[in-house]
């Protein structure tokens, strides 16, 4: 090699750092630039606006008068020790059965340009970490304007910057359960044996809450005569204990600075959540050299094995003895659009595990129902409230989280267009399947009143009120189901760019934004069961029974009326399906 | 059996095929050849009904493909480049979901024939994921051939198939063709086309530049006889003016 090419080898040293920056601003400001690019359509110039004054009602003008309240219920105990054990929990689960897939996942194209390239895996995972970022920014503004208001005792950016740093910690620590758990993956016996300490650590810290819970049984089946309100503050006192308030002390120095009140403590609690981020994020890069140690394999090596394991992630459509999980037999002939709706049952039960799911639900809600009723009549009725509030709860996000729809098939919108089938029935066939789905799950909370029943048939036939409002729940769920996914996915079809497709999760990170999106939703059907609910209300009127068999009567007629207003925005639907641009959904895919 | 006339697709200002017209007779294998960006693939998902054209009129089977679109698809099959399966129905499954949304009375029988000729039996309970890129690509194409499709268009049918699966391919798409399918295949593979096609479509930037078989082409250029399919290729798809070159 002569001097003149060593020279010019010397100066095209790589700079991954720098091409990393370049990739990430590029990408986001390409992003920007079609996203914009695309408000040029009517279509999407009307939600732009309809957009717009729904945040400055949601965020701003919404937020002002509940300040106050929200505040208190920031700052008290029982939110400080229950949101505490659910982020201690939803860690445990990262550790114990696997962090969210799409924590470690990369593109095809970063895994096709960035594996190959002269970048360590610290590199990637820096890479990862401030790709985070954006979302992270975006929830923490969207909850520190929710949080923020004249009653508040911290300025809006203290509680941000707490806000950040919660958010920071718990991508950090889901990264990091990634990598180790990859590396269990890869490395058999010898990562097994490193998933032993994270492992025995979080079944020490759920042993220690759980046995504050045991050991505070007596009082908290004394408080569950009480009613709700006792009950949250005895289990509150429970893990307020010594040996329960040390297990989640790390994940309460964490909450801490969006909980104190005024600037001083405020500033301790950010000393110490600032210890708890700086730790993460040291205990990341370390684990990252360890990683990088015990890795010797060639990168391209590499990008193979992380891709096989990102494989292995997509569902359980085989058990682990490699057999396929069962599904009903699709008949050959009948109905073409049958095949669509069982298409995306399958897709449910294969690569949503949506029947184990079910039937463990069943299974647990059964056990608690018993357990509640044999504790006392108060604490089965607090039970039962958990249960319908859960159920009520479930009509309106469980939308969100199922996805088997359309919103699974645009990214194969060309292949569903060669489909010899008019537009409207391809899309009541892909709404009618998940419609059904989260139907039965919601009516699987019946399960507590069922078991309740045959515990003691008589508590139900006193009241002539409960079977009739049963009864009624099970025959209005599936039309209020089909709104809601109709709204999902109508909203996928008119912006297929804004909204994300396929069925993967994006982690707490996203939950600022769902939270809006339920919102949203939430609007957009109230406005159309004003004319259900007008109508039911006045046959209840009519009948002067509010608590009879006229609510069954009343629920019948307003699903019909749903039926009936969903069926002309189903052949729009499908008018704007079959005029979609194939294109406009690939960009996005 | 596939009659297009004056089809024109614009996205905005740009033009992406204009007034192309051509027919494509029962049991002609029709190759539809061009640059990269030529409007190959938004022709076919046109003749497909993926995309709408913007003028112009395409017939499937003497089925206008505008105005009566479903009857038109079920009379034809599309195959794209990319093979579109769904990862959690097995190949059989795969079949079995085709044969309902195109009513294909006789699915059981042809089913295990189709997987025995497309050499698929061994893995007729994997899914997707678990196939090669060939294998995806050889299922996508039972699922095409499934319900006998009148026409059958296919965009790069050999991509990621093994030298014995392209054998089998070729022989299955001639065996189409024998049995009558109008059959309109685009790709990059001269070797392959002029093989197998019994008319070549050339087009660039969106405009035919010729049509017809290939002595048909070189009879209205006679400077191109002798030369090969590559060269003929480059020399009409080439930077120079293109001379309009259609023989019916």
């Amino acid at each position: 090699m002569n001097v003149d090419t060593s020279l010019a080898i010397e100066a095209r040293q790589p700079a991954p750092a720098r091409a990393l920056l370049f990739l990430l601003w590029r990408s986001f400001a390409n992003r920007l630039r079609s996203q914009v690019a695309r408000v040029k359509s009517p279509r999407y110039i009307v939600a732009v606006i309809l957009g717009a004054l729904y945040l400055w009602w949601a965020l701003f003008r919404n937020t002002r008068a509940g300040s106050a309240p929200l505040d208190s219920m920031l700052r008290s105990d029982i939110t400080a020790v229950l949101a505490s054990t659910a982020l201690l929990l939803s860690s445990a689960r990262w550790w114990i059965f696997g962090a969210d897939r799409s924590a470690l996942a990369f593109t095809p194209s970063e895994v096709q340009f960035l594996f190959p390239a002269p970048i360590s895996r610290r590199g990637l995972v820096h890479t990862k970490l401030l790709r985070m970022q954006l979302a992270i920014f975006v929830n923490t503004i969207i909850f520190s304007v929710i949080f923020r208001g004249n009653a508040t005792q911290l300025a809006t950016w203290e509680r941000a910057l707490g806000f950040w740093m919660l958010f920071s910690t718990l991508a950090m620590h889901r990264v990091g359960a990634s990598i180790v758990r990859t590396s269990a993956l890869e490395h058999g016996q010898a990562g097994r044996r490193r998933m032993l300490v994270p492992f025995a650590v979080f079944a020490t810290l759920i042993g220690a809450v759980l046995y504050g819970l045991v050991v505070a049984i007596p009082a908290l089946r004394v408080a569950s005569a009480g009613g709700i309100k006792p009950l949250a503050l005895a289990f509150t006192r429970a893990l307020q204990a010594p040996v329960p308030d040390a297990a989640l002390a790390p994940v309460q120095l964490l909450l801490d600075p969006i909980m104190r009140a005024g600037s001083a403590p405020w500033l301790i609690s950010m000393l110490w959540a600032g210890l708890v981020v700086v730790g993460h994020y040291v205990w990341l890069v370390r684990l990252d050299s360890a990683f990088e140690e015990a890795a010797v394999e060639a990168t391209q090596h590499r990008a193979e094995r992380i891709q096989r394991f990102r494989a292995s992630q997509m569902g359980q459509a085989r058990s682990k003895k490699g057999k396929l999980v069962s599904v009903p037999t699709l008949a050959l002939s009948g109905r073409p659009e049958v095949a669509i709706a069982w298409k995306n049952v399958v897709a449910a039960l294969r690569g949503g595990s949506w029947k184990t799911q079910l039937v463990s639900f069943v299974v647990g809600l059964g056990v608690l129902a018993v357990a509640s009723r044999q504790a006392s009549d108060r604490a089965g009725d607090a039970f039962m409230g958990v249960a319908l509030g859960w159920g009520a709860m479930l009509l309106f996000i469980g939308p969100l989280w199922m996805r088997f729809d359309l919103r699974l098939d645009l990214p194969r919108l060309a292949v569903l267009k060669t489909y010899p089938l008019e537009g409207w029935r391809i899309v009541l066939a892909e709404i009618a399947a998940v419609t059904v789905l989260h139907s039965i799950t919601i009516w699987s909370l019946l399960t507590v009143p069922v078991v309740m029943f045959v515990q003691d048939p008589q508590l139900f036939l006193e009241s002539g009120a409960t079977v009739p409002i049963l009864v009624s729940i099970v025959v209005g769920v599936p039309a209020f189901n089909a709104l809601m996914f109709t709204i999902q996915n109508g909203t996928a079809l008119l912006f297929p760019a804004w909204v994300r497709l396929g069925t993967e999760s994006r982690g707490f990170e996203t939950m600022g934004q769902n939270l809006l999106t339920t919102g949203a939703t939430t609007l957009v059907a109230a406005i159309a069961l004003v004319f259900p609910i007008g109508a039911g209300a006045l046959v209840l009127w009519l009948a002067n029974d509010w608590g009879g068999w006229a609510v069954l009567a009343a629920t019948a007629l307003a699903s019909a009326i749903i039926v009936a207003e969903l069926w002309p925005v189903m052949r729009w639907l499908g008018s704007v399906f079959e005029h979609i641009d194939v294109n406009e959904v690939a960009t996005t895919s | 059996m596939i009659d297009v006339s004056e089809y024109t697709k614009l996205y905005g200002d740009t033009v992406a095929v204009q007034s192309l017209s051509f027919h494509v007779a029962p049991g002609d294998v029709l190759g539809l050849v061009g640059p990269n960006g030529a409007g190959k693939t938004t022709t076919l998902r046109a003749l497909a009904g993926i995309l709408q054209p913007t003028s112009g009129r395409i017939e499937v089977a003497g089925i206008d493909l505008q105005k009566s679109p479903v009857a038109a698809k079920a009379r034809l099959a599309f195959i794209p480049d990319e093979p579109q399966l769904f990862d959690y129905l097995t190949v059989t499954e795969h079949l079995q979901f085709v044969a309902r949304l195109y009513g294909v009375h006789d699915a059981a029988p042809r089913i295990p024939t189709l997987l025995e000729e497309l050499e698929l039996t061994a893995k007729k309970d994997a899914l997707p994921p678990e196939l090669s890129r060939g294998m995806k690509q050889k299922l996508a194409i039972a699922c095409g051939l499934l319900h006998r499709p009148a026409a059958l268009l296919l965009d790069e049918p050999l991509t990621g198939l093994d030298p014995v699966g392209i054998r089998r391919m070729k022989e299955t798409i001639a065996a189409r063709a024998r049995e009558g399918t109008a059959v309109i295949l685009s790709s990059h593979l001269l070797h392959l086309v002029e093989e197998l096609c019994t008319r070549l479509l050339v087009i660039r930037r969106g405009r035919m530049v010729a049509f017809g078989t290939i002595e048909d082409i070189v009879a209205t250029r006679p400077e191109l006889a002798g030369r090969s399919l590559e060269e003929l290729f480059i020399a009409l798809t080439g930077d120079e003016p293109a001379t309009d070159i259609t023989a019916s």
